[in-house]
């Protein structure tokens, strides 16, 4: 039942995605179009090297060919860490091998930037981006949002960042180690960075017997089979879960959710720029908004539909953080090893 | 004067000749060129590694490797003298489940452990028991060890068929000896090379395993070496982490290589060699006790995690208990995409062809150098075997990146720079056990050096070598620290195409792929454990 509902989504999605080119293609002059598409794509092969999961990768690319059915897209992707392994490798043998560089959280890539290894320019569709979420080499495609995740059958479920510390939930919550996830080094970012929490946050979550697994959706796993009583997790897996039917519920931080946003830049050396900037701008665009969108993440343009966002969003000071990662990392560590 | 045996004048140069230039462009120069990237960093790569931090981590690392080592050998050897010494009912049976483990991949393993033994787990939700200290040492050390005995048990056993001791263990136990006595002063000395064999193999593989330690380990803030790596990994896009990267796992090889070194100096200076002796007599029927003791503990290591996996595979959502209104095979259906089918044949051609690379060269490896220089190859090859796959895949891609990037061939180079230990280890080890006579004889008879190799050695070496090709084989198969790094559009494998369709963790899909691919697994097992027994049983059974 469940599969058949994802189907009809997906269906109801490409029906929209293929109205919508079918729209772009009779109205060739109206400026939507010609606005958000710099230039032709022409016909190449583009190198996409991306972190993103592969379903909203599948997505994205499905709805590009509608766009520019010449270009064949060829897709590395892998989990970040091992994305940037690669990347780093490449620069170091002479030659990176991808033209499209989309991240899942911003700190890895700028990393990149840093290096001068991303393209600095301009795409047609950045001044939707909101100013937060973009830097002169990369923009940001969606939201990744950190949410509280408890078990369903809760009688007093923590409704804030707070409450995680209450001793009611003592030894029960899980968090995700930000020395393995740029989603979970973004939230420790923002907790460092804001004087309310602090690093004396994670100090009292560690007083509290909090656990710290390795990755984001462990969270979601260890709370759906009961072995924690909340945690820390993305909105996105876990509505997926509960759609399915895992016994978890979402609390929406009165606070706010912290967002981290994935973001899309050009290597400064892609063999194709036309197609890569051609790729990257159609990422932003109403069409790669709504097949990312159609995939279960916030787009990070507001006038595309999403998923139903459940209140507040705080984001930190990205540029704040971009060269601190080691220092913030090492005092985490103090406090929970590894 | 054992020399006697490799030398195949002419032909044996030559193969030296390979050997050697097969080991400087597969294992040197990768790693040649990451030292040279660690070394950019000056030394503060290497100096991260020494921090208290660093030490820590390789204490920890250190100290379970070891500990699972003993597990798997004590293990192992049991296990090999209970099917190898006595007369077992039901023996194809208990084989298949003892060797089941080696088909699953670690960090699948290590899942199951999870979902069995854990908090909430299967025992937890049927009898309210749980593992204590399962997150954490004790847990990476049961886990690892339970995961390593058929890897040990494999190689001893295959190293026993290459040289059956009854008749010098009867003629003991006729002199007098009781059974503990025969036990450590015929059967042990005799087998000491396989059993270091097995241990230096076990030691590395568990000292660069990534999976089991991140899943156990973080819970409990417990760090190993491996666990520091990828942590740095993750942040590689930032060049002080990436050279840390580097240095932590060059200096990983070192101590590996190190303590492998070490031990195989360990144990009796000359092991104990004899005479090929006739068929091997399994008479006696073994206990009922043994038997019991056997199969419990393939029952809660391997068949209860295994089902406790299978359990959650079938679940419709992560977290609903297993009741019959949940159960559904939807997820294997997600499990199958387009993707699969192309991964699949990708990756048995990449294990296949690595399995007879590795057998080959392992053989080459192991055979030309001669009796004298043979350990210190089983050096130089296990350079690449003891490298987290992750840092052998960064070399590799700095060494052949520009000409072979994207091709199913940069995969292969990798793995067998990588696995080529997993063959040539078993094979020195059964080789040491060989007695020169067999091979005097042939000369004397009138055969030459390589007609005694042909008649003589590779039918004795038939079991090991078909063994060995079994562990690349496997070991291959569901590989993916490596091939995650280097697969390209039409070279991506079963697990890479695993790893990314779960990479937001639902684990029922997860757990249905590695169900998946454990089945995949024993089905190709089967017919090669199958034409193993055929080729021992009719060559020097």
């Amino acid at each position: 039942m469940t599969d058949s509902a994802q189907a009809a989504r997906q269906r109801v999605a490409m029906t929209v995605l293929t109205i919508g080119a079918l729209l772009a293609a009779c109205g060739g002059s109206s400026p939507a179009t010609s606005v958000s598409q710099p230039g032709s794509a022409g016909s190449g092969t583009l190198n996409l090297y991306t972190s993103a999961t592969q379903d909203t990768v599948d997505a994205v690319v499905a709805a590009y060919a509608e766009v520019a059915p010449d270009v064949s897209v060829e897709v590395f992707r892998a989990p970040t860490g091992e994305l940037d392994a690669r990347i780093a490798a490449e620069v170091r043998e002479g030659q990176i091998g991808g033209d499209v560089l989309w991240g899942t959280d911003p700190l890895s890539v700028q990393g990149y930037a840093s290096q001068d290894l991303l393209e600095a320019w301009t795409p047609p569709e950045a001044a939707s981006v909101p100013d937060e979420y973009q830097t002169d080499t990369f923009w940001g495609t969606r939201l990744l949002n950190m949410v509280i995740v408890h078990q369903a059958a809760m009688d007093d479920p923590p409704a804030d960042w707070t409450d995680l510390t209450d001793p009611a939930y003592a030894d029960g919550v899980a968090i995700p180690d930000p020395g393995f996830a740029g989603s979970a080094f973004g939230v420790l970012g923002y907790f460092a960075t804001m004087d309310e929490y602090g690093m004396d946050y994670y100090r009292s979550l560690a007083d509290n017997g909090t656990t710290q697994v390795q990755a984001v959706a462990e969270v979601l796993t260890g709370v759906a089979e009961g072995q924690f009583v909340a945690g820390m997790t993305l909105d996105k897996s876990a509505r997926d879960a509960i759609a399915q039917g895992s016994p978890v519920e979402i609390a929406w931080p009165a606070s706010g959710a912290i967002s981290i946003y994935s973001p899309v830049g050009v290597f400064a050396d892609a063999q194709n720029p036309d197609i890569a900037k051609h790729f990257a701008n159609f990422l932003l665009t109403q069409e790669g908004q709504a097949a990312i969108a159609s995939t279960g993440w916030q787009p990070i343009r507001d006038d595309v539909d999403g998923p139903e966002i459940g209140g507040e969003q705080v984001t930190p000071d990205w540029p704040e953080l971009f060269d601190r990662q080691e220092e913030l990392l090492e005092e985490y560590r103090t406090i929970f090893g590894g | 004067m054992d020399d006697r045996i490799g030398r195949i004048g002419r032909a044996r140069g030559f193969v030296l000749l390979a050997v050697s230039a097969s080991f400087a462009i597969l294992v040197a120069w990768p790693l040649v060129r990451l030292a040279i990237e660690a070394v950019d960093g000056g030394l503060a790569p290497f100096l991260a590694a020494l921090a208290p931090e660093g030490l820590e981590a390789i204490g920890n690392s250190l100290w379970t490797a070891a500990a699972v080592t003993l597990l798997a050998l004590l293990g192992g050897l049991l296990l090999a003298f209970l099917t190898e010494h006595r007369v077992v009912p039901g023996r194809p049976l208990l084989l298949l489940a003892i060797l089941l483990p080696l088909l699953v991949p670690d960090f699948v393993s290590a899942l199951g452990w999870t979902r069995a033994f854990g908090p909430a787990g299967l025992l937890d939700r049927l009898a309210g028991l749980e593992l204590p200290g399962l997150y954490g040492p004790i847990g990476i050390v049961l886990v690892l060890g339970s995961g390593a005995i058929p890897l040990a048990y494999l190689l001893i056993v295959a190293g026993m068929r290459a040289r059956a001791e009854p008749d010098l263990e009867r003629a003991a136990r006729m002199s007098g000896a009781d059974g503990l006595t025969a036990l450590r002063t015929v059967s042990l000395p005799l087998l000491w090379p396989v059993i270091a064999a097995a241990g230096g193999l076990v030691f590395a593989t568990t000292m660069n395993t990534f999976g089991t330690p991140a899943i156990l380990g973080r819970p409990a803030g417990f760090a190993t070496m491996t666990t520091r790596i990828y942590g740095d990994l993750a942040f590689s896009s930032s060049e002080a982490a990436f050279q840390r990267v580097l240095g932590l796992a060059l200096l990983l090889v070192a101590v590996v290589v190190v303590i492998v070194a070490l031990t195989d100096r360990l144990g009796p200076r000359n092991a104990v060699r004899g005479a090929i002796s006739g068929p091997r007599g399994q008479t006696r029927a073994v206990g009922r006790l043994p038997l019991a003791l056997a199969w419990g503990f393939v029952a809660v290591t391997v068949l209860v995690p295994l089902a406790a996996l299978l359990l959650t595979a079938l679940t419709r959502a992560v977290g609903l208990p297993p009741l019959p209104e949940h159960l559904t095979l939807a997820n294997f259906g997600r499990a199958i995409d387009s993707r699969t089918l192309p991964a699949l044949v990708n990756s048995l051609m990449l294990a296949g062809a690595a399995a007879f690379v590795c057998v080959v060269l392992g053989a080459a490896a192991a055979i030309a150098p001669g009796r004298r220089w043979r350990r210190r190859w089983s050096g130089f090859v296990a350079l690449g075997f003891a490298i987290p796959g992750s840092v052998l895949a960064i070399g590799v891609l700095l060494a052949f990146g520009r000409p072979l990037r994207d091709t199913l061939l940069i995969i292969l180079v990798a793995y067998v720079a990588k696995l080529w230990a997993l063959a040539e280890r078993p094979i020195a080890g059964a080789l040491d056990r060989i007695p020169a006579i067999a091979s005097y004889a042939a000369r004397v008879h009138g055969a030459d050096g390589l007609a005694a190799l042909r008649t003589v050695l590779l039918p004795i070496l038939a079991p090991t070598l078909a063994a060995a090709g079994l562990l690349v084989f496997i070991f291959a198969l569901h590989e993916v620290t490596i091939s995650i790094l280097l697969y390209g559009p039409r070279s991506a494998t079963l697990a890479v195409a695993i790893i990314n369709l779960q990479q937001l963790g639902d684990p029922t899909v997860t757990t249905a792929l590695a169900v998946l691919l454990t089945l995949l697994v024993v089905l190709c097992a089967i017919p090669l454990i199958a034409l193993r027994r055929s080729w021992s049983t009719g060559l020097i059974g």
